[in-house]
């Protein structure tokens, strides 16, 4: 990776990290998903074929992952970043199944360091509040802005920036020194195919604690599974099919509940 | 002369809230100092004198905590009894309480409704697409770049509307509305749909057991060397495709769901499970 690689790089794991200055909408709920983040690291890195193609099993992987008030588990934002160009400086020479392998463990790294900087940032907004304080207690209107956003964010860029640029610049190190295809035993690339199939099952696990909220839903989810397996639809059909379940089911219940039947 | 709040300051609370409710999150207030920058313009405009701005200020960085997308309804409710108080129709203690009686419900519709059920199904939509072509694989996030925080913001800003408009009772109203639970329900067939379809594309996992012997070929009377004689994947799919699959998602949903195992537990587990599969495999010669 280039130096203005990593810079930018790093800079979307600051602006997709949670809380960052252009609010949770914009930054952790879209510029943090897999699927965002997959494309902007493949159009700064150039390669965004590949990146979508590591990128969409992460999303899958990381569907589950969500913020119950405030509670960050795994900071996608650093993980899938940090997945996604690891994947495409070292994946050179791998297939698909190994690339997406080496994008899980290497999000796996990020994610873990994101929540470090997390709890790092977490703490030591902790003095602001005497700032705050300090403003309303003289009824600064006018300078509430100044604990929250500049002295917020300029905790928030540190935690965030900083050990971007270092693990970036780390990765693009390592992968100078050797040809990582080359290195690697072949049971390790195999295990880490196997392992990347087998991690999707945790994100849409996941998901399904939200969306199972009767026992007979399981059935609704077979329907969308046996599509594909037995009907060979692909998930763009699937999608369809399951908008116009949804339409006929709104209406249909609507309409009992107008007859009182129910 | 009655005071009200100017759609201006509306606007910049708004803003205020939307852009930086994350900025300052820590465990002694959450997001009371971002709380407290968006109702600092309203409060500027609302009271005259230092001692009142103070007053007023003191009560907005204590604790407060939502989900910030759907919870500007919360900020929409303040500014209104805020303004409600400037013209003593309402007392700064019935505020303090509204504000807190807020974060539970707010928090809850916004982390299960929006946060747990439209994002995924609208990234489950979104993916659908990028996997359609890989040429076109980038049409994905760009939908979603436009329609997530488009749809969000307008959202945000309509509850934080309807707060303002109808204070307390607004929330009550929006409560109540049997409409609420169709819509969810209605959002539940969808995301389920989708998910098994994701579930049955995304996720692999095959069983690498295979027995591999010489046979000798009578018709020719020759014997042939490595045949496949059994092969645990083919005789699984050939009962219900993918099943393997099926079973490890739900087997997670079950440890995630009612057995409380926390994500980083199941990853170990499912690493566990890879690396004995891939050991299995290589023993029976499935992977060379």
């Amino acid at each position: 990776m280039e130096t203005y690689q990593i810079i930018l790089i790093a800079l979307f794991v600051y602006l997709g990290s949670i809380g960052s200055i252009i609010g949770n909408t914009m930054g952790w709920y879209t510029l943090g998903r897999p699927l965002v983040a997959s494309l902007v690291v493949g159009v700064i890195l150039g390669d965004v074929q590949t990146a979508m193609i590591v990128g969409i099993p992460l999303q899958i992987m990381y569907m589950g992952n969500v913020t119950p008030g405030g509670a960050v588990a795994w900071d996608l934002s650093y993980a899938t970043y940090i997945g996604v160009a690891g994947a495409i400086v070292f994946g050179i020479g791998l297939d698909t199944a190994q690339t997406i392998g080496l994008a899980v463990v290497f999000a796996g790294i990020g994610g873990l360091v994101g929540q470090i900087m997390w709890n790092v940032s977490y703490a030591a907004n902790l003095p602001l509040n005497r700032v705050a304080n300090k403003y309303a207690e003289v009824g600064e209107t006018k300078k509430m802005f100044i604990p929250n956003v500049v002295m917020g964010q300029s905790i928030g860029f540190a935690c965030r920036f900083i050990p971007a640029i270092i693990v970036l610049t780390s990765m693009t190190a390592a992968s100078a020194q050797s040809d990582f295809a080359a290195i690697i035993p072949g049971w390790v690339t195999t295990a880490l195919g196997v392992f990347g199939g087998m991690m999707a099952s945790l994100g849409m696990g996941i998901i399904l604690s939200f969306l199972l909220k009767k026992n007979y839903h399981i059935v609704i989810f077979l329907a969308g599974f046996v599509l594909v397996t037995y009907f060979s639809l692909s998930t763009m059909a699937v999608a369809v099919v399951a908008i116009i379940t949804a339409i006929l089911y709104y209406v249909a219940v609507s309409n009992i509940d107008k007859k009182g039947v129910a | 002369m009655t005071k009200k709040i100017s759609e201006k300051t509306l606007k910049k609370s708004f803003w205020n809230w939307f852009l930086w409710h994350g900025c300052s999150q820590q465990a002694e207030s959450m997001l009371g100092m971002a709380f407290a920058q968006s109702m600092a313009p309203v409060i500027d405009e609302l009271y005259d004198n230092k001692e009142e701005k103070a007053e007023a200020l003191k009560r907005h960085i204590t604790l407060f905590n939502t989900e910030p997308q759907v919870g500007s309804i919360c900020n929409g409710v303040v500014c209104g009894l805020e303004e409600a108080n400037a013209n003593k129709a309402c007392t700064p203690e019935l505020i303090s309480s509204v504000k807190v009686a807020l974060i539970g419900p707010t928090s809850a519709i916004g982390d299960s409704l929006w946060v747990a059920t439209f994002i995924p199904i609208l990234l489950t939509i979104c993916l659908s697409i990028s996997q359609a072509s890989p040429v076109t694989s980038w049409l994905g996030p760009v939908l979603y770049m436009i329609v997530y925080p488009l749809g969000t913001g307008i959202l945000s800003w309509n509850l934080f509307k309807l707060g303002y408009k109808s204070g307390i009772e607004g929330m009550q109203g929006f409560m109540s509305t049997g409409k609420l639970n169709t819509l969810t329900d209605t959002m539940t067939v969808l995301g389920l749909i989708v998910v098994g379809a994701l579930t049955a594309s995304f996720v692999t996992a095959s069983v690498p057991f295979r027995i591999v012997r010489d046979v000798f070929d009578a018709t020719q009377g020759i014997i042939l060397e490595n045949q496949v004689i059994f092969e645990a994947d083919i005789m699984l799919d050939s009962i219900f495709p993918k099943i393997l699959p099926l079973f490890l998602t739900l087997g997670v949903y079950y440890l995630y769901s009612k057995r409380k195992w926390s994500p980083l537990k199941l990853m170990g587990l499912i690493l566990i499970i890879a690396g004995v599969f891939t050991f299995v495999g290589y023993v029976t010669g499935f992977y060379v």
